[in-house]
Formats: structure tokens, sequence, C-alpha cells
């Protein structure tokens, strides 16, 4: 028993995908479904299929029915809920992005500011940033730093910025404009931030209204975040 | 993931899963791995039969005793794997026989059941008596001289124990067993070291070069050897008791068999160097342990270690007791027995009338045979041959079982299947020449086993002609209910007991 763990973990990664699509097929054929017709349909060597089988029995994320040979999801499978949801939320982030960076030519990176730190969610591989270590720790150096910085010291009962901009601090003439994604309290969690030369930043609310559907989408996937 | 994740935002209905187990009642998911391990090691008496083995094998046997050890385990690990095709696939406190009810039908699954229900109850027996008979031992070098009537008072105190610890549940009663076990083991393989360190060169090697002794020689070597093992399954019985079972149950097993197994060879090699050494006998000799320590120079570690066989002894008859109960208690719900002995104590979740119905038998039972003047380890040789020929023969059972349960339920792989078989085939000439080994050498014994066999025999013909359904709606078990699926709203053990 213990020598499989040690496979599942170490040295077989491969059996944990194994193990996640028979939870999947489980689901996808109904309660009783047996361990032959789970291994036909995925093509696993009926030996490997069993005992996967019994290793998520013994773990309760299945359970057999009553007559023994059916198969049914166990109440520990909520438990995955949370990660099958992080999935999807990366999965549709992905997707937003890439038809973003399809239509602008420029970087487009999505950076995490929540707690008034900034990261960075999803960073465009065609444009790498400048200097990552600075754009984190100095907030008056980036875009996305000054929009933190400008949230923190707004004063109650005003607008927001719609963007906020940096031009040439990081790379001579290249510069950057932020959009804010705010949460449904209006809370700022997150930026989209448009990496561009100087020429092309001219016009930052034309920029910002050009973004408008995409931050909105955005806006509405981080919310399901769990 | 996309069917997952629909499953876990509506969760499916499912047909035909109850609300409530056939087996609620007992105590649900209140124990885990170490009580369990505790239940398997307790039920094997390991520092009794680590003490007592080498000197019955080698009443069987001419040549080679480690040989006879080994194919034991061999065996016995044969029967653990055929075991945990059912443990870890369902809870049964039926445990063996509801296993071989679900392969091979409820004619077979009868006789496992009476088997296992001899081999328990008079294992437990067996355990009060040796309990009761150290314990007189005990007083009288005190200089109470109390006559034959000392180990039948023993033999009625320690069942009292029994009913108190296993009546508050089994809790109490695995932890009680597992600490008793441990410091039993612990003197035992100490005073094991001692007398090795007395041993002279040649006799190391002797015996690892004994010849191989003759077929027969080696099966009944074999049959006596395995008894050593029996109560290794007894964990099975947990199933309903115990928190992930599915992983515990066969876990313990295994490790089990192997680490007693270790203790055995231990055992064997070191008393035969021993009595080897200082020129003694070891052939039915029940005293070779003591002896061995007194010829080392520590006589008290002698007496210390036959103190820790008493102990064992009552933590075996605990053990057999917390089995065998699980085991009447599933008959009662089944109606085979009356079903008020499937009633089980709704504050401690304990079955309560099967222990009050078998403790008091397993207390009576060495009463007569010490009554018509049986000597105490006259009386215990008896019980324990018949014991062991009830466990092997539910081994067999079970064993046999394996194949055709995997088969129904269309999960049979060759080599669970040829195992399975193999040890089924090799089990039954191990009973049959175990029987034949007993009919030459305690012929009483051969006596109540056949007793007990008509008896069995009779209860089956009863059953079938007024109570047949009840024999055919026989293998009920703790079964998958509402509240272990997904979407069930329950917490955790809520609402259950």
């Amino acid at each position: 028993m213990t020598q499989r763990r040690a496979d599942l973990t170490g040295r077989q990664p491969g059996a944990v995908l194994s193990a996640l699509s028979v939870l999947e097929e489980v689901a996808r054929a109904g309660p009783g479904v047996t361990a032959r017709q789970i291994s036909a349909s995925l093509g696993l060597p009926r030996a490997t299929a069993y005992r996967l089988l019994n290793l998520l029995v013994q773990d309760e994320y299945l359970v057999r029915l009553p007559d023994l040979s059916g198969f049914a999801l166990g109440r520990k499978v909520a438990l995955l809920a949370g990660l099958s949801v992080r999935q999807e939320t990366e999965r549709e982030i992905g997707a937003v992005l890439t038809a973003m960076r399809a239509r602008i030519r420029g970087g487009v990176h999505l950076a995490d500011l929540r707690g008034g730190n900034v990261g960075f969610l999803d960073v465009d591989e065609d444009f790498p940033l400048s200097d990552p270590d600075r754009i984190t720790s100095d907030l008056k150096a980036s875009a996305v730093g000054r929009l933190v910085l400008a949230e923190r010291h707004r004063p109650a009962n005003t607008e927001p910025a719609p963007y906020a901009m940096q031009v040439g601090v990081l790379v001579p003439g290249f510069g950057c404009c932020a959009v804010p994604i705010r949460d449904g309290a209006g809370r700022l969690v997150a930026a989209v931030a448009l990496a561009l030369p100087a020429t092309r930043l001219a016009d930052p609310p034309a920029l910002a209204s050009l973004l408008a559907d995409d931050i909105r989408r955005l806006a509405s996937v981080l919310e399901s975040r769990p | 993931m996309r069917a997952l994740n629909r499953a876990i935002d509506a969760p499916p209905a499912v047909d035909a899963v109850p609300a409530t187990s056939p087996m609620a009642g007992l105590k649900w998911r209140a124990i885990g791995f170490v009580d369990v391990l505790a239940q398997s090691v307790g039920a094997i008496a390991p520092t009794a039969a680590a003490a007592s083995t080498p000197a019955l094998v080698v009443g069987q046997t001419g040549g080679s005793l480690l040989l006879c050890l080994l194919l034991a385990w061999l065996l016995v690990g044969g029967v653990s794997a055929a075991i945990k095709q059912f443990t870890q696939r369902m809870r049964a406190p039926g445990s063996l026989y509801t296993f071989t009810t679900k392969g091979l039908g409820p004619h077979a699954g009868f006789a496992a059941a009476f088997a296992l229900v001899v081999g328990y109850g008079f294992v437990a027996m067996f355990g009060l008596v040796g309990a009761g008979m150290y314990a007189q031992n005990l007083v009288s070098t005190a200089g109470v001289h109390s006559g034959g009537w000392g180990a039948a008072a023993g033999v009625a105190l320690f069942g009292a124990v029994c009913f108190v610890v296993l009546r508050r549940g089994i809790r109490l009663s695995a932890r009680v067993t597992l600490v008793v076990e441990l410091v039993a083991v612990a003197l035992m393989l100490t005073l094991l070291g001692i007398v090795l360190s007395h041993a002279d060169a040649a006799a190391l090697t002797r015996p690892v070069t004994a010849g191989v002794p003759s077929p027969g020689h080696l099966a009944a070597g074999t049959a006596v050897a395995m008894a050593a093992f029996v109560g290794f399954e007894s964990a099975a019985a947990l199933g309903r008791e115990t928190r992930r079972p599915f992983f515990a149950i066969p876990r313990t097993m295994r490790w089990t068999v192997l680490a007693v197994g270790f203790a055995y060879l231990a055992s064997m090699y070191i008393q035969q160097v021993g009595t080897e050494t200082f020129g003694l006998p070891l052939a039915d000799n029940d005293l070779a342990m003591t002896q061995l320590a007194g010829h080392s120079g520590v006589p008290w570690m002698g007496r210390l270690v036959e103190f820790g066989q008493a102990t064992s002894l009552v933590a075996c008859a605990i053990a057999s007791l917390t089995a065998l109960s699980r085991v009447l208690f599933t008959l009662g719900r089944e109606g085979v027995l009356p079903a008020a002995v499937g009633w089980a104590d709704p504050l401690r979740g304990t079955p309560l009338v099967a222990l009050a119905a078998v403790i008091p038998v397993t207390v009576a039972v060495p009463l007569v045979l010490l009554g018509i003047g049986w000597t105490p380890w006259h009386t215990m040789s008896a019980l324990l041959v018949v014991s062991a020929v009830g466990y092997l023969t539910a081994y067999t059972l079970v064993c046999a079982a394996a194949p055709a349960f995997l088969r129904r339920i269309g999960e049979l792989t060759p080599r669970v299947g040829v195992v399975a078989s193999v040890a089924a085939a090799v089990l039954a000439v191990v009973v049959g020449v175990y029987l034949t080994v007993v009919a030459r050498t305690q012929t009483l014994a051969l006596w109540l086993v056949l007793a007990l066999a008509g008896i069995g025999l009779g209860l089956y013909l009863w059953l079938r002609l007024t109570r047949r359904s009840r024999l055919a709606g026989m293998g009920l078990f703790d079964e998958t209910t509402a509240a272990d699926l997904l979407g069930a709203d329950t917490l955790e053990g809520a609402g259950r007991v």
C-alpha cells in the first residue's frame, strides 16, 4: 500500500492524471458504472483500472454501490470543486488575453493588485517585462504601480482614476498604460497593462475605452475565482 | 473535467442506495489504524504463539522447522491476499463468512460462519484457560494452594473482565490489547536476545542445515505452524467501526503477517539454538522458554515472560471475542440467529446481546472440561486444536470464494485468481493432514471437532428446512448509504451512531 502511494506521488505522476480521468469517467457515465466499463472506455489496462478504482474507493472519492460492482462519486469529490473552478478560471482568463494579444500590437499583461501589491497573473511571452523586480518593488516606476498609489491616496467620495501611465521610466521611448479591473464592491483587484512605444500612448482615454469589453469579461471571471 | 464539474454542481440521483446501513447500530468510524492493528495482533497473541510454536512444530516433524514455518508464512500470505480482495471492497462485521457468502453463496457462507464461530470461540476459551492457569501458578508461588479450583476461578474472573472491557466499546478493548501485547513481545524478544548471547558457535548453524522433512511431516509441521498466525484476519470484522477501513484493514493484515512472521522466525531459530546449546529437549516441551531463561542465568526473565504470555492470552480472548461478537451480530441481523443477537447498545455502539450470549458459553465450556478432570494444559491444547480446524476451514472457504466473487463483479485478474485458488487447494490439503495429525495425537480433540461438525450440520439442515429465506438472505454488510454519496449534506458522521 505504502509502495503504491509512493508510486503515485513520485515516480508515476501520470497515475494522478489517470485517477482524475477515472473520476471524470464515473461522472460522465453516471452512477452504477462498472470497473470493466471504466477500463474499456478509458483504454486503461484492467489491472491498472482496478488498482486506481480501489485507491479512489480507499480515499472515498468513489464509493461502491450495494451490488459492489457499480461505482458512484463519493462525498469527498466535493473537495475537488475548488480545484476544478480554479482550472476553469485560468482557462477563461487565458482565452480573453489571447484574443487581446491577437488584436493589439504590443505587450498585454495581467497584473494582480490584491492587497495593494503588484504581482503578475499572466505576462505576455512575446513582450517580456523589462525589469520585473523594480516593477514589483518600486510602485512609482510602473503604470500598474502608479494605479495602486493613486488608489491608496484617493480622497473618499471621489471617482477612481480610469487609467495610469508611465512613459520612458523603465525603457527610453517606451511606456505603459494600466487599466484597472475592480470587483463588485469597487475594490482594485487587478489591471491590464499595455506596453507600447511612447508614440502610441498619446491618447490614453481612447486606449482605455478600446479595452472596456475585455476588462468587463476579466472582471467577471476574476469575481468567480475561489 | 467537465462532467465532474457538472456532477459537483448538481449531484446525480443514485438509485438502490439505502438511507441506513443494515449494520446501523454498531459504532461508525470510531477507531483508527493503530486500534485495528491492535485487534489483529491481539487475536494472534504473538507472545504466546512465538513461545509455544517451536515446541509444537518440532513435535510433528523430524527435519527443518524453519522450512515448515516459511511454508506456513507463505500460505498465510496467500490467504491474506485473498481476504484483501474483500476488505478493500466491502465493510463486513461478519468478516470471512460474509466474504464467503458473497463469493460462493449462502450454503458455503453458513459453513464459513460456523467454522469462524468455532475458531473465534474456542481460541477465546483457550485464552481464558491459559490466563487462568498462569494466574493459578502465580498464586501458588505466593504460597496459596488452590488445587483444581484456582484455574476455574481464573477462567470465570477473566471472562468477567472481558465482558466489562468489551461492553465499554471497541476503542478501549483495542487499546488495552495493544499495550499488553507490546510489553509482552518486548519482554520475549529481550529474553531471546539474552539466550542467543549464550549460544555456542556449532549450534548457530544447526537450524539452517537441518534436512528436509518427508512430505507428510512437512504438511503436518506447516499446519501446526499456521495455527500461530490465525487471528490476523480479525481486523476485518471492524470494517464499520474503522476510519478509512479500505485503507486501514488490508494494511493491518499485511503488516501483521509480516511482523509476526519475523518474530516467529527469530523465536524458532533461537529456541533451537538455545536448546541445542544447553542440551534441553524442544519437542512438546511447553516450558522451553522458562528453562532457556534459567540456563542463561536470568530465571526472573523467564517468569516475566510467563506473565507476558498470560496477559497476551487475556488480550487474545478479548480480541477474539470482539470479532466473534461482530460475527454473531451479523448473523442476528440476517435472522439466521434470533434477531435479538443483532441488537446494539445505542449508547456505546457495541453488540451487547451478542456479547452477553457468547461470554457465558466461553466461560462455561472450559469450566465443564476442567470439571470433568482435564488438566488446564490438556484443556488448552484440545481447545486450540478445535479452534485451528475452525480457522483453517474458514480460510479455505474464503480463498475459494475470492475468485468467484471477483468474477461476479467483473474484476478478476489472473494473478489474484491463481494465488487464491492455489492457496485454497493447499489449505484443503493442510486441513486434511492436520486432522490426521490430530487423530493420532489428540483423539479427544478430534471427537470435539467431529461433534461440532455434527452440530453445524444439524443447524444447517434445520435452517434449510424451516428458515430457508433467512439462509438465502445471508451476506449483509455495511453498505454505502446516501450519506456517503456526493451531494450528501450531512457532515462527517452526523446523525450516525
